[in-house]
């Protein structure tokens, strides 16, 4: 890791602190508590990893370039200069040890947002250099390819190409179609490119599921990615560079609402902050694949067989979706549809523990170890519900559970909602 | 009325002008703008942030330190309750015997659990990896406070002590964490915008 040491303040204090920066600057009163809230912590029991060690990392910056106090008494109030050295330790608890889930926020005995103060820690270290290469890489191939795996154009069309072959299968129509920059259709929805890559069929799933709903939509050549890794990275320039060709890609196709595809980070990169990145509310409606699957089963445009999964299931919430997104319910309304047995983690819903896998942690291999480590908490709740399938609406999640799945034994299946939901389909003629 | 009488207001409204400059600071940049599109009900979970959601019950932070959580409470009662005989005791209205004495066990509690506080401060080493100078005066200053405050209420001849105490307390406040006293309610008011625009607070049933 390469940087610079600033001689002066980092950029994101020069301008006009709003308050909910100089609030949260301001709230932490080392209480300490927030320590269980953290499964880096509880896996470790790393005093480092404790959230209000990583918030004070960034207030004591703040303190150090922004306050009287801590330009006259550092020591008696702990304000630290950025300089390299503090930078690398920054570096290695902001990016390493924290995936920004906000679990401890919600717990925090006075109200501290402290995932707000680590990505304020992670843009200033981005500022200096000090993101780590391979995260970096992850937005690099985002911004010349147009999607973070640089998947080329003719590899992404013959992947759509055999997946339509397979929902022909599926559907038993030949004329089964997964649209590709088709204009004016009522969805264009986004791909993880996670599937195209790695996971395919879960396109074709969620395909089925369009086709059954008689739906019109389309996917993009152009566009399709529903990522953007530089939210992690903490550089809003490059955030900002990656959310407005899917805003334009959105208006060129004409289309009236962008689905996005099952990824945590990608729903909340777009849904929430995008629109703050491009200082604009988008006149387009912007859903989550999973609020659109339970729309199709409230207005019965698709059915679902209550008998087709027997085995136990329980379901894993990722953080960006649910704690920081709002869609808390929607995914255990459509599993209770057709599964028999659901089982619930504990805790579960906004108080879910993250997998371990969020925050930009799968794009940093030199955290690896770490990662799989803090990820006992995960395995342990999984295990404990008994549950044979595991669902997760987020790639990145399935990802992480999966080598989850593998280092600790836990011989489970996992699923995306689309996955399991197409699964369950009961083919329909449709008018589509 | 002695001379310390007068010396010992200057550094409480100090602090008021401190508070008075934290409150026009916070409110003057406004609510941050944010262009997303609502999901929620966010007054709604700005009066759970305020509320429900400091449930013990609900709070993590609350039910798995149950003993940190009650001697913290306690303590900052404590400490509202010597704030609210400050302005008695400097104008010499002395209350009931009653009043007196129920003030002095409730206070004398309170600094005995913030003494509990600064000895786990002291020595839990995850606490004293996380605390600074700042941590240790502000609670020092906080329980002599209260201390002095009891001692004041039932002997009259330890005013000038009192003064001397409770004038480097408010003389402090603007310099650390005491003034998390303004900041807290900012923080769960954001805390209640964020999660409220979200529609993740106030949590909902199944539907």
């Amino acid at each position: 890791m390469q940087g610079n040491t600033p001689k002066i303040k980092p950029g994101i204090f020069n301008n006009h602190p709003d308050s909910r920066m100089i609030t949260n600057m301001n709230s932490c009163v080392h209480c300490g508590l927030c320590a269980e809230s953290c499964f880096f912590y509880l896996a470790t029991k790393d005093e480092r990893f404790m959230p209000g060690r990583k918030a004070d990392l960034v207030t004591s910056v703040y303190r150090r370039y922004c306050t009287w106090q801590g330009k006259v008494f550092p020591k008696l109030v702990n304000a630290r200069e950025l300089n390299g050295e503090f930078a690398s330790e920054m570096t290695d608890l902001l990016f390493g040890a924290c995936t920004m889930c906000g679990r401890c926020s919600m717990h925090c005995s006075t109200g501290v947002d402290v995932p707000y103060l680590v990505r304020l820690g992670r843009t200033m270290l981005s500022e200096m250099g000090f993101v780590p290469a391979t995260l970096q890489s992850t937005v690099n191939a985002a911004l010349e390819s147009g999607n973070n795996m640089s998947i080329p154009l003719t590899e992404f069309l013959d992947t759509i190409k055999w997946m339509e072959e397979e929902l022909m299968d599926e559907t038993g129509d030949p004329l089964s179609r997964i649209p590709v920059n088709e204009k004016r259709k009522e969805i264009l929805y986004t791909l993880n490119p996670r599937e195209p890559k790695f996971y395919p069929l879960s396109i074709s799933a969620m395909a089925k599921i369009f086709y059954f709903a008689g739906e019109s939509w389309t996917l993009s050549s152009e566009m399709y990615d529903v990522t953007n890794y530089a939210y992690f990275s903490g550089n809003n320039k490059e955030a900002a560079i990656i959310a407005e060709r899917l805003r334009k890609e959105m208006k060129h196709l004409d289309c009236n609402t962008l689905v996005l595809a099952e990824c945590g980070h990608g729903t909340r990169a777009f849904r929430w902050e995008a629109p703050n990145y491009l200082k604009q509310q988008f006149p387009f409606k912007v859903i989550s694949s999973v609020e659109c699957i339970a729309d199709y089963i409230r207005k019965g445009r698709i059915n679902l067989d209550p008998d087709k999964i027997k085995v136990p299931v329980t379901i894993h919430d990722p953080c960006n979706l649910v704690r920081n997104g709002g869609v808390i319910n929607e995914q255990r309304y459509i599993l209770k549809q057709f599964v028999k047995q659901f089982i619930e983690m504990e805790p579960h819903g906004i108080d879910n523990f993250c997998c371990g896998g969020g925050g930009g942690q799968l794009a940093m291999s030199e955290f690896n170890e770490r990662r799989m480590k803090a990820a006992v908490i995960k395995a342990e709740q999984i295990r404990q519900t008994g549950a044979k399938i595991v669902v997760t609406p987020c790639h990145n999640c399935i990802d992480q559970l999966t080598q989850v799945n593998i280092y600790y034994k836990l011989g489970i299946k996992l699923m995306t909602m689309a996955e399991i939901v197409a699964e369950a389909i009961i083919p329909h003629k449709t008018n589509f | 009325m002695k001379w310390y009488y007068w010396v010992a207001i200057i550094p409480p409204v100090l602090a008021c002008i401190t508070c008075l400059r934290l409150i026009i600071r916070l409110v003057t940049p406004g609510r941050p703008e944010d262009f997303s599109v609502p999901a929620g009900n966010i007054s709604e979970s700005i009066r759970y942030a305020y509320t429900s959601s400091m449930n013990p019950a609900r709070k993590e932070t609350a039910f798995l330190h149950l003993p940190t959580y009650a001697a913290g409470i306690i303590y900052h009662a404590g400490t509202f309750l010597s704030l609210i005989f400050f302005p008695f005791i400097w104008l010499q209205l002395s209350p009931s015997e009653p009043v007196i004495f129920i003030t002095s066990i409730v206070l004398v509690s309170s600094a005995l659990c913030g003494i509990g506080i600064l000895i786990k401060r002291m020595t839990n080493s995850r606490m004293r990896k996380l605390s600074n100078p700042d941590d240790y005066i502000s609670n020092i200053l906080v329980t002599g406070f209260q201390v002095t405050t009891v001692i004041v209420l039932n002997f009259s001849s330890a005013y000038f002590t009192y003064f001397i105490v409770s004038g480097l307390l408010f003389l402090y406040f603007p310099v650390g964490k005491l003034k998390h006293a303004v900041y807290f309610f900012a923080a769960r008011y954001h805390l209640g915008l964020f999660f409220g625009r979200r529609g993740v607070w106030p949590p909902v049933n199944e539907k």
